[in-house]
Formats: structure tokens, C-alpha cells, sequence
């Protein structure tokens, strides 16, 4: 059976520069893969492929079994199956935490505003931040933005969620919740999620499996804590080195 | 000569009535011209990622024409003096219409001709507003609704719209404030307004002083109501 992510031969380049080298990749429902590599290795590209913010330049990636590229009510389709998380929450300022969970079940889903907010309400309460859904996200912590967020990415319903180094803007103290969030999601709901992130507790103790990009490649791919203690490569000998000494 | 009152008071119907006309070409100026402005300002943009994505197709070219044309309007009208397009639009542009059409008496009212020259010129500076605001809008918000599932326009009207307004007020201050005081100029195409109803009173009495400090206070009062309202708006639209 094919997965609900397949990239085939996938070249992506921004001008004369190729950021992406014939990658392949494949996701199955359920699985949560997590990517690391150093930056500029072309995760976050990657990613963006997946729910087309970026087009991919040549290949084949198929994604819940619609071709790319697609015209754009397809690309629309996709995108109601595919959430994402951001390094920067990228939360609609001038609405409350709780209009910016009910704003895509209402305008991508069509859904009435009554069933919206008892969605809304739910999730938020599902990441902890039921008391607060009166709150600007300026008067969030980051933690507590990316949380909503979080929920706003689930309220749409979708069979994956791409997360685009989650917890990279965050205090120190506030990772944890983040992490937490998704763990519970991971273990919960069975949601298939793809994770470009550093934290290697997360990748040993949720992933799935756990890919090691370098230089618009896929350097190295297996269970997490077998790549972790084996690496085969220098490139991720080096950057595990790196990432343990943090 | 003495400062006299009673010149002021005696002048003050007329000045009034000039200062009615002040603002109702002002306000149907600046109605027309943020119409203007903000098709302008999208249309300079129109197909980029400011506003979403590249578009597929026949809307390619299409994007691409819009943002010429729109490009054009703005340049010709900045790069033109206001009271030249004034003056275009009453003397020269009825005889243009005259030489090219069998319309023999056509011509354009005074009044008229001040609304639609506020209207054009003020477009193309709202134009320029409209574009630097919603270019100021985080391309992450759009992402983000875009991963949503959200269609461009919902996207457009409820969360570009709202922020890139918010940025737009204080700029679109100034440029109300500058079309109202432009329409002193249409004192040269004969419209009653302040600045010309001030011209006659003096003309025939001589007092510059009482009459030109009457008639700056009056402007000076009537910028300082667009500004104030303006204020208030910023004020009561959340901060972000």
C-alpha cells in the first residue's frame, strides 16, 4: 500500500540553486517521522513541498493520493488534510485565541459557528489553555501561542500535521509544553505528523522513524534510537556531536 | 489701519459657504480616491505572494497587465502638479474630447471637474498606501491561513484587510489632510471654494490680514477634525 506522503525522484530549486537533490520518501498513516539536519540541509523546504507553499520543481509527490502539482482547488484540497505548525506560530494577531481555532473550521470547512467554537473550545482545552480563550496572542507567552496554534492546525481536522521546528523560537522553560502537546497528540490520536525539530528526547521517545538530512539530501534513515546510537556517516556522527554538546 | 472684527464677521457667510464647498469636495474626493486607491494598490500587486500565490494560467498574464496599468495610473498622476491636472481636466480635456468626438458643446462643471481631479490624484497616493501596508503584513499569516485550507479571499478580507488597515490609517491621515488643502487650488478653475471666496472678499476691501487669518484658522479647523477623527479610528481598532 502506498503511503499517504510519496515523494518520487523530488528535485526543488529556487532559481539556479537546487535545495533539494532527487529526494525519496515515503509516509505512512500514523507514522511520526522526524527530520533533523543543520540548517540549510533543506528540511523546512522539505516540508513546505508537502502542503505546497513550495512547489516542487521535478519529481513526483503524491500526497492522501493527489498528484502534485495539482490545480489550485486541488492544492486547496490538500491543504484541508495537511495542517502545519510554524517556527514562528504565525497566529492571526488581531483575533483571540479562540477566533484563531474557529477561524479555519469556518471558512475552510464551512462549518456553523456554534459547532466551530464547541470544536475550538474542545481543543483548547485539549492543550491547556481553556481559561484563555479571550486573550490576543500578544498577551501569550510563546509557549502558550504555539499551543494554540497547535489546536488551530487540529480544529481543520486533518490526517497530517507538518511541524516546522516548533519549539526553535522558544525560551528554554517553555519547550516542554510544546513538546508535551505533541507527544499526547502522537500517542492519542494516531495522527500521522512529520517533525523537523532539534530535540532529540522527542525524536527518541515519539518518532517513529527519524531522517537525517544534509545538503538537500536524505543522508541517513531508520528507528531513532538505532540512528542515534549507530550513526553511519560522519556528516551525522558530526552533527549529533554538535546537538549532544547543547 | 486698525484690526477690525467687524470685517471677519461681516466676511464670515461667504468664507462659510467657501468652507462647504471646501469639504464636500473633499469628501467625495477622498470617498472616490480610496475606491481608486485601493484597486490601484492591489492591482500593483495583483499575482504576488504579497497577496497569496502565483497564479495559474490565463490569470498570469492577466495579473501581469493589471500591474502595468495600475503601475502607470500611479506614475502619471504622482509625477504630475495637481493643479496641471486641474487644469487639464476643465480647459483642455473637453476640447480633446470635442477634436475626437461630434460632441460639439461638451464641457465639464467647474465642481465637477475638482471632485474628479481630487479623486484621481488622491487615488494614486492611497494607491501607494494600500500597497505598503498590505506588503507590511507578515507573509507568515498567510501561510499559515493558506495551510488552513482557506481560500485567498477569506483570507484577504479577514486577516490581510483588518491588519494592513490598521497600518494604513496614519498615512491615509496625512494624504486627507493634503487633498483637502489641494482644493485651493481649484481656484484657478473658478470653484467657490475657501481659498477663492477669501480671494473676492479681499479683492474688494483690501483687508489681507483679517480675511487670510480667517481663512487659515477655518482650514486649520477643518484638518484638525480629519485628523481627530482619524485618531479615534486608530484608537478604537485593537493594537497589534
Amino acid at each position: 500500500m502506498p503511503g499517504i506522503i510519496e515523494m518520487k525522484n523530488v528535485c526543488k530549486s529556487f532559481g539556479n540553486k537546487e535545495v533539494l537533490h532527487n529526494i525519496n520518501f515515503s509516509v505512512d498513516e500514523g507514522e511520526v517521522v522526524v527530520i533533523i539536519g543543520p540548517s540549510g540541509s533543506g528540511k523546512s523546504t522539505l516540508l513546505r513541498c508537502i502542503n505546497c507553499l513550495e512547489m516542487i520543481t521535478m519529481g513526483e509527490l503524491t500526497v492522501d493520493s493527489i498528484l502534485i502539482p495539482a490545480e489550485r482547488g486541488r492544492i486547496r484540497q490538500i491543504r484541508l488534510e495537511v495542517g502545519m505548525v510554524f517556527q514562528q506560530f504565525n497566529l492571526f494577531p488581531h483575533m483571540t485565541a479562540l477566533d484563531n481555532v474557529v477561524f479555519g473550521p469556518r471558512k475552510a470547512r464551512k462549518m456553523n459557528k456554534g459547532k466551530a467554537t464547541d470544536v475550538a473550545r474542545n481543543l483548547l482545552g485539549k492543550v491547556g489553555l481553556a481559561e484563555f480563550e479571550n486573550k490576543l496572542p500578544q498577551q501569550l507567552s510563546g509557549g502558550q501561542q504555539q499551543r494554540v496554534a497547535i489546536a488551530r492546525a487540529l480544529a481543520v481536522n486533518p490526517k497530517i500535521i507538518l511541524f516546522d521546528e516548533p519549539t526553535s523560537a522558544l525560551d528554554p522553560e517553555m519547550i516542554g509544553e510544546v513538546l508535551d502537546v505533541m507527544k499526547s497528540i502522537a500517542k492519542d490520536s494516531g495522527m500521522t505528523m512529520v517533525v523537523v525539530t532539534h530535540e532529540m528526547g522527542f525524536a527518541a521517545q515519539v518518532g517513529s522513524r527519524l531522517i537525517f538530512m544534509d545538503d538537500g539530501r536524505i543522508i541517513e534513515e531508520g528507528l531513532p534510537g538505532e540512528v542515534m546510537k549507530n550513526p553511519q556517516s560522519e556528516r551525522l556522527k558530526d552533527f549529533l556531536g554538535h546537538v549532544k554538546h547543547h | 489701519m486698525d484690526f477690525e472684527f467687524s470685517v471677519i464677521t461681516g466676511s464670515l457667510p461667504a468664507l462659510l459657504a467657501g468652507a462647504k464647498l471646501t469639504w464636500i469636495i473633499t469628501i467625495l474626493g477622498i470617498i472616490g480616491g480610496m475606491v481608486f486607491g485601493v484597486l490601484a494598490g492591489l492591482g500593483r500587486i495583483a499575482g504576488t505572494q504579497s497577496l497569496g500565490e502565483k497564479p495559474q494560467g490565463i490569470f498570469m498574464p492577466i495579473s501581469v497587465l493589471v500591474r502595468y496599468l495600475s503601475g502607470f495610473y500611479v506614475e502619471v498622476i504622482r509625477g504630475t502638479p495637481i493643479i496641471v491636472q486641474a487644469m487639464f481636466l476643465y480647459f483642455a480635456f473637453p476640447m480633446l474630447v470635442r477634436l475626437v468626438t461630434d460632441i460639439e458643446r461638451f464641457r465639464i462643471e467647474a465642481l465637477t471637474a475638482a471632485v474628479i481631479t481630487i479623486v484621481i490624484n488622491a487615488g494614486a497616493y492611497i494607491a501607494e498606501i494600500v500597497r505598503g501596508s498590505v506588503m507590511s503584513v507578515n507573509k507568515g499569516l498567510l501561510e499559515a491561513g493558506m495551510s488552513l485550507g482557506i481560500s485567498r479571499f477569506h483570507l484577504i478580507v479577514h486577516v490581510i484587510g483588518p491588519i494592513a488597515f490598521r497600518r494604513m490609517i496614519p498615512p491615509l491621515g496625512n494624504q486627507f489632510i493634503i487633498s483637502l488643502k489641494d482644493t485651493s487650488l481649484f481656484i484657478v478653475i473658478g470653484v467657490g471654494e475657501l481659498t477663492r471666496q477669501g480671494q473676492e472678499i479681499m479683492a474688494s476691501n483690501f483687508r489681507a490680514l483679517e480675511i487670510w487669518l480667517t481663512v487659515a484658522v477655518m482650514y486649520l479647523m477643518m484638518t484638525t477634525v480629519i485628523a481627530m477623527t482619524l485618531r479615534s479610528l486608530e484608537r478604537k481598532m485593537k493594537i497589534f
